[in-house]
């Protein structure tokens, strides 16, 4: 079991993805093309290899994913344009600063028809309805500076609505408080300026809550841990600046003891199937608790801090502070 | 992924089995592509609509299939049915997702597709006159999927979020007073299950709202009965396992902001006798802090608030040694003690 980032793997776990062509699960998760893309290029920025993919081959990627008809993205060439692709091909053009190749204007259109009466976001034209939806619209939005065309309160008013009486969220009016609703509902709030819609207190404490004996972290109560639920968890947490309210030492060693010491990623939980999912989002929690080596994860947006610090959007979210590696 | 068992093969063993998937992802291929270049023509006809269920049945997670399918309904098929028709296309389609989500309960896609196959069940059948005859049929089927979906795992988010949504939208509406027995039959089964608590926050809210619940206390001989036997239920919860954090987060909610100060000194009181019986239980030790803190705060001129703040800071103090994992947030509370 691995007591240290396993990083030169990674990267290469990474890089390798786009050759499993040979693979049936690659081609059986094409809908999620173009999100595992932004979950690895934003993996391999926080590890400090922002090179290791090849930019022009992504970029031209990004673009085969536009669904003309509709004005947004798909997952991947010939699919429907959804907003969460959407959000991914933006992310990955923000962080090889290639915004230019974006028609920004209709991209914004697209997004901004898929909110609804009630305020919240749908994933596309055949309406469903979830909080998450609203996050990649404010968060899209923020990133292509068309926040001001967002009717911000009405979107504000959905997310309270979804707001329990233990501090969590769901995903619709009257769900059940979950880390992964939690997550985009507390971020949309503080890109839009409007944790006053937070009960602070009382959601540090469901929170700290989700921490198992094991270190790590569930999603709900009486729930197992996940390495997915690291990242949930703690992006509200150092929003709420209360990340030290759980233990980040036995977290920091549940997560990389969900490393495949062999052949790179990171998985579920331990001895489990790695993914390029779960792979961001633990070296993403990782970033958060300081981690040695690694760059400064924006928990809101989750990329990269210095390009959302650059494009002059960093909130007030607090991490712990970056460790300096022992000296073997 | 999430739960597959990382398996470590043979070099030889795992070129074996890539060589055994390139006819399947060859004929995966082929079938994705079919499907693609007719979306793209705009085909609606019945051909393309079974190429949809092929692909589905291999790959549910394809949300471009689903949308193609359901604009081939609307734009192909179903402007060449009769109403009998469509109800019959769309009962197929609920059917064929059942069998689905009994294979991928977590789905997002089948989930959706049951609900637009709902919202269209055409009016009819009419001859006897009730308009609302199929939808009937089908919503009230849909409880019934709900209700397997969460015997199967009643923790499914994804199912309770759907049974939120049938009880909003069946036609012909189910009192709340049954979804409130539902739940308590979900817990009583498992005590555990924080997803029934939570559906009893929000029915039990309905009903007070709607007053249809009477919640209120009465003092009879100077002792204090609580009318509703909420109280009683999560006292046989909390006996049953005190570290399980579902029933100590729904006691919260009961409790709410803590304006009866005889409500909190009776569970404060009633959570104490648990806590001599059980001296390492942190729920308890959790819970007294924050009713005793509420009691500070919303009642101070009527309590010993130095015999309480005294208490606060005995059980932080032993909250630190028994769940160090959390020992900030104790320490930071106790600085808030006065």
């Amino acid at each position: 079991m691995s007591t240290e980032l396993l990083t030169s793997l990674h990267v290469s776990y990474i890089q390798n993805l786009g050759k499993s062509t040979d693979d049936l699960a690659y081609h059986l998760t094409a809908h999620l093309r173009l999100n595992a893309i932004y979950w690895g290029l934003t993996a391999l920025f926080t590890m400090g290899h922002p090179e290791a993919l090849d930019k022009a081959g992504v970029i031209s990627f990004v673009e085969s994913c536009w669904d003309e008809r509709a004005g947004g993205f798909g997952a991947h060439p010939g699919h429907d344009a959804h907003i969460h692709s959407t959000l991914s091909a933006v992310q990955i053009l923000v962080m090889y600063d290639a915004l230019d190749r974006l028609d920004v204007p209709r991209v914004a259109k697209f997004i901004l028809s898929l909110q609804q009466p009630s305020g919240v976001f749908a994933g596309d034209s055949f309406g469903e309805i979830d909080t998450r939806f609203s996050y990649i619209a404010v968060n899209a939005l923020s990133l292509l500076g068309c926040l001001d065309q967002l009717d911000q309160n009405k979107t504000v008013d959905y997310i309270k609505q979804c707001r329990n009486f233990d501090g969590g969220f769901g995903s619709s009016v009257g769900a059940e408080s979950h880390a992964g609703q939690v997550f985009p509902c507390v971020a949309a709030l503080t890109i839009l300026d409007r944790l006053d819609a937070v009960d602070g207190e009382t959601l540090a404490w469901w929170l700290a809550e989700r921490q198992l004996p094991n270190g790590g972290l569930n999603g709900r109560p009486e729930k197992l841990e996940d390495v997915c639920y690291s990242f949930w968890v703690l992006s509200a947490l150092a929003v709420l600046n209360k990340v030290s309210w759980i233990d980040s030492g036995k977290l920091t060693s549940f997560i990389l003891s969900a490393q495949d010491p062999e052949k790179g990623g990171i998985s579920d939980r331990p001895g489990n199937m790695v993914d390029v999912f779960h792979t961001q989002f633990g070296v993403a929690a990782l970033s958060i608790l300081g981690y040695p080596g690694l760059v400064d994860l924006d928990p809101v947006y989750c990329m990269p801090a210095p390009i959302i610090e650059a494009k002059g959007l960093r909130k007030g979210w607090k991490g712990l502070e970056r460790r300096v590696a022992a000296t073997v | 992924m999430h739960g597959v068992k990382r398996v470590r093969e043979s070099p030889e063993a795992a070129a074996a089995k890539k060589l055994r998937e390139q006819s399947k992802i060859k004929e995966y291929l082929a079938l994705n592509d079919d499907v693609l270049s007719k979306k793209a023509s705009d085909d609606w006809s019945r051909e393309a609509f079974n190429l949809t269920t092929r692909i589905l049945q291999i790959n549910p997670e394809f949300y471009t299939a689903w949308n193609y399918r359901r604009n081939i309904l609307l734009q192909g098929i179903f402007p060449a049915s009769s109403p009998e028709e469509i109800n019959d296309l769309l009962t197929e389609d609920l059917s064929m997702t059942t069998a689905a989500l009994k294979m991928h309960p977590k789905v997002y896609w089948i989930w959706n597709h049951r609900r637009w196959c709902l919202e269209n069940v055409p009016d009819g059948p009419g001859t006897e006159g009730d308009v609302n005859g199929w939808r009937k049929t089908n919503w009230d089927r849909e409880m019934f999927v709900v209700d397997k979906m969460l015997d199967a795992d009643s923790r499914n988010f994804h199912a309770w979020g759907y049974r939120r949504y049938v009880l909003a939208n069946m036609p012909v509406a189910r009192p709340e007073t049954a979804e409130l027995a539902y739940t308590t039959r979900k817990i009583e089964s498992n005590f555990s299950n924080f997803s029934a608590w939570h559906q009893r926050t929000k029915i039990l809210s309905s009903l007070w709202g709607s007053g249809k619940l009477d919640y209120s206390k009465s003092k009879e001989n100077g002792e204090l009965i609580i009318i509703f036997s909420e109280f009683e239920l999560v006292r046989n919860a909390m006996y049953t396992d005190p570290n399980d954090q579902s029933v100590w987060i729904y006691h919260r909610w009961l409790m709410g902001a803590g304006d009866d100060k005889d409500v909190l000194e009776h569970e404060i009181a009633i959570i104490q006798e648990l806590l001599d019986e059980q001296s390492d239980s942190k729920w308890c030790m959790e819970s007294l802090v924050h009713y005793k803190r509420l009691l500070l705060k919303n009642h101070h001129s009527s309590v010993d608030a130095s015999s309480l703040t005294s208490d606060c800071r005995r059980l932080l103090g032993d909250l630190r040694v028994l769940d160090p994992a959390r020992r900030r947030r104790y320490e930071e509370i106790e600085k808030q003690l006065l």
